[in-house]
């Protein structure tokens, strides 16, 4: 009996695969809509970073879009509303690729998002670009990338290669002596971690310590201490924002304060790290980033749409640059007047477009340089741009105030 | 049951098996890319559960640590990159996870029950951070870049080390080491008064399971490629073999296949249609499964296949 029950159920399966396989290939709609695809963690570890940094601008953008008709695409001869469509991968890296896939080759998506997190970009570029299709970088951002030479691929955030400078200049400009700087084991952390300590040093700051810790870590109040016990004038993290809740968490209880305080990723959150401990609380932490509503009109005019839209604030440091991206990237189409992948690439890498943080263009590698901002400070309530030069919101806030005292 | 039959039964038996395999291996040739792509991850699923049960289905032995032998192989084709040919990786890594299970097993294979189980989940953990040390602090680097190989080939090269896989798990569910691997599960103490070698078989048996995992790995690299040790290391393989063969029903040799593959599809299915709530209704389906299907689908097939020939007896 039972070797007769294998191979019906197998042969009963391949054939159902057939079957549905064939039938998905011939469904094909007539354009009467752009369909974006994105796998995205929608579930596990990286949803929360989704949810609070960079998910909601693509919602917000495909809402906007289509508020004012769609995208006019000249091969069409009319606007075209677009539908996002998107796949949770788990937070599994073996999943997105999967599903980024299925989103290519099964659903014939005409365009595709980013995943969320550095090594999930790293990826997903690789794969977009194995099939063509322009990949627009989201959250995420590595050095490693360029080593890569993606045509498809445009990355749009700030990463360790300019914050790196920047943090350096304006710890020279407030008088920072020594630092010591921990981070995260990955790629994020690693990079980082790398790239601020040549930086200190050329400014003649001493780096008094350099860990790393691994991620998932429950307790980083060891790092702390042994930093405080150093008496350096700067802590430094690369962190996500488990950690990045941790370390300002610990502060405080341990009554642990440094003349400056800065955390790669989580303070650019206004609903995550200000509004967790308090505006009193963060005043004067430092964190990557970074831009606010003073940076440009376009830049308000975001965040009283994603207020009015979410009922909470953007975050202040991919928000701004996401959304002018896709501006541009709206702005390519028009002007390629086609769905053509490689035609628009081309407009893409070449053309200047106005958007919401001004002018915005790639250089040659396909990196956005026009940055609003690398370095913001959370000061009042607001995260400044403290970067020396004329991205500057406001002056560094240098020594930061000690942790406010536990009402009891 | 006279002789005729019984050689019709034994002959479909064997050619069933290979008309299947014809049929998969030219499923390429006509179906769209990503059933290829689908099918291989269900393929990787069944290949890591198959080899999960070869060991724990007949010991009794829970192991929690595919992820640690899948991962290995991961990092094997992660280190290479492609410097060497594909089915050389392959071969690489699993044979590395095959030498770390020898070098495990024979340590802790005195271990039982929870302390085994315990033991081996920590060695996921334990290679995770201890790969990961190493790579920021003396490699200075954490994500390694796996060149994509084509998808058509990563299919076939899932199809070869699953008949590999199968034709193992045959010879030695039929030979004598198979039979002791049985009376260990049964009563480890009275194998070993019979004269089995009892660590002997299990230590060897781990490692062949674990070869299959780690060559498993290191082709599944190339699907994914970035790599990192947190990447490599996921606990949730360790877990999903387990389920996909408790799913299936651990009695049979096809249950776990059937299992795996019935789970992994699921998984797919629910995730692209029910992005926001697929995690809910695959843990109804999953609690429903464990409730009612104590002996998971193959127990479920015996019973309506029981029922409806005591309903042909009946009528006639």
């Amino acid at each position: 009996m039972k070797s007769k029950v294998l191979p019906g159920i197998l042969a009963f399966a391949v054939a159902a695969l057939f079957m549905v396989s064939s039938a998905e290939a011939k469904r094909r709609p007539a354009k009467d809509k752009i369909v974006i695809g994105q796998a995205i963690a929608l579930s596990g570890p990286l949803a929360g970073g989704v949810a609070i940094a960079g998910g909601p601008i693509y919602e917000l953008w495909v809402e906007e879009v289509n508020k004012n008709g769609g995208i006019y695409v000249k091969e069409y001869g009319k606007k075209l509303p677009v539908v996002l469509k998107r796949y949770d991968d788990k937070s599994d890296i073996g999943t997105m690729t999967n599903l980024l896939e299925k989103l290519i080759l099964n659903d014939k998506v005409d365009f595709v998002f980013p995943p969320w997190g550095t090594a999930w970009l790293y990826a997903a570029a690789q794969i977009a670009n194995k099939y063509h299709y322009i990949l627009i970088g989201g959250p995420g951002g590595a050095l490693k990338l360029k080593e890569l030479k993606l045509p498809y691929f445009f990355q749009v955030l700030n990463f360790s290669e300019t914050q790196a400078p920047g943090l350096a200049g304006i710890f020279k400009e407030v008088g920072v002596k020594s630092v010591a700087v921990i981070y995260r084991g990955d790629l994020h952390g690693v990079e980082y971690g790398d790239a601020m300590v040549p930086y200190f040093k050329k400014k003649g700051i001493e780096v008094k310590m350099k860990k790393s810790y691994p991620p998932g870590i429950k307790d980083l109040s060891p790092l702390l201490k042994e930093a405080k016990s150093l008496g350096v004038d700067a802590f430094c993290a690369a962190s996500y924002p488990d950690g990045g809740m941790l370390l300002t968490g610990q502060s405080i209880e341990l009554g642990i304060n440094f003349n400056a305080f800065f955390i790669t990723v989580t303070p650019f959150s206004p609903n995550l790290y200000r509004d967790t401990f308090g505006v009193d609380v963060v005043e004067g932490v430092m964190g990557g980033g970074a831009w606010n509503a003073k940076s440009s009109p376009g830049a308000k005019e975001l965040v009283d749409k994603y207020v009015s839209r979410f009922g909470v604030e953007p975050d202040y440091w991919g928000a701004l640059y996401y959304w002018s991206s896709l501006q541009h990237f709206q702005q390519a189409i028009e002007k390629a007047g086609t769905l053509d992948q490689k035609k628009i690439r081309d407009v893409m890498a070449t053309s200047t477009f106005q958007t919401a943080l001004g002018p915005f263009w790639y250089d040659k590698n396909r990196y956005f340089v026009n940055h609003p901002g690398e370095i913001g400070q959370w000061q009042k309530g607001v995260f400044e741009v403290i970067d020396p030069g004329e991205k500057r919101t406001a002056p560094p806030l240098y020594p930061k105030p000690p942790w406010p005292k536990k009402k009891k | 049951m006279d002789i005729a039959r019984v050689i019709s039964k034994r002959s479909s038996a064997l050619w069933a098996p290979f008309l299947i395999l014809i049929l998969l291996a030219s499923l390429p040739l006509c179906a769209p890319q990503y059933t290829i792509i689908l099918l291989t991850t269900i393929f990787m699923y069944i290949v890591i559960t198959v080899s999960w049960t070869m060991f724990s289905g007949p010991t009794g032995y829970i192991s929690l640590a595919p992820a640690a032998f899948f991962g290995v192989g991961v990092y094997t084709s992660a280190l290479l990159g492609l410097v060497l040919p594909l089915p050389a990786i392959i071969g690489i890594g699993g044979l590395a996870s095959f030498c770390l299970a020898l070098f495990v097993g024979a340590l802790t294979l005195r271990l039982r029950g929870t302390y085994f189980v315990m033991f081996t989940f920590g060695l996921v953990e334990l290679l995770l951070h201890f790969v990961l040390w190493w790579e920021v602090n003396i490699t200075g680097t954490t994500g390694r870049v796996v060149p994509t190989v084509n998808n058509t080939k990563v299919f076939y090269f899932m199809l070869i080390i699953f008949v590999i896989l199968m034709f193992a798990l045959y010879t030695i569910r039929g030979s004598r080491f198979g039979l002791a691997l049985e009376a260990i599960g049964q009563n480890e103490d009275a194998a070993a008064h019979t004269g089995v070698n009892v660590t002997m078989v299990k230590v060897i048996t781990f490692a062949i399971s674990a070869f299959f995992m780690g060559a498993a790995g290191a082709l599944m690299a190339t699907r994914w490629t970035y790599i990192d040790p947190k990447i490599a290391f996921n606990p949730l393989l360790s877990f999903m073999p387990v389920l996909m063969a408790i799913f299936g029903g651990m009695g049979q040799l096809y249950g776990p296949i059937i299992g795996a593959a019935i789970f992994a599809y699921l998984e797919e299915f629910l995730i692209t249609r029910f992005p926001y709530y697929y995690m809910l209704i695959f843990g109804t389906i999953m609690v429903i499964a464990i409730v009612y299907m104590p002996e998971g689908l193959v127990g479920l097939i015996r019973r309506l296949l029981k029922s409806s020939t005591e309903g042909r007896h009946a009528r006639t």
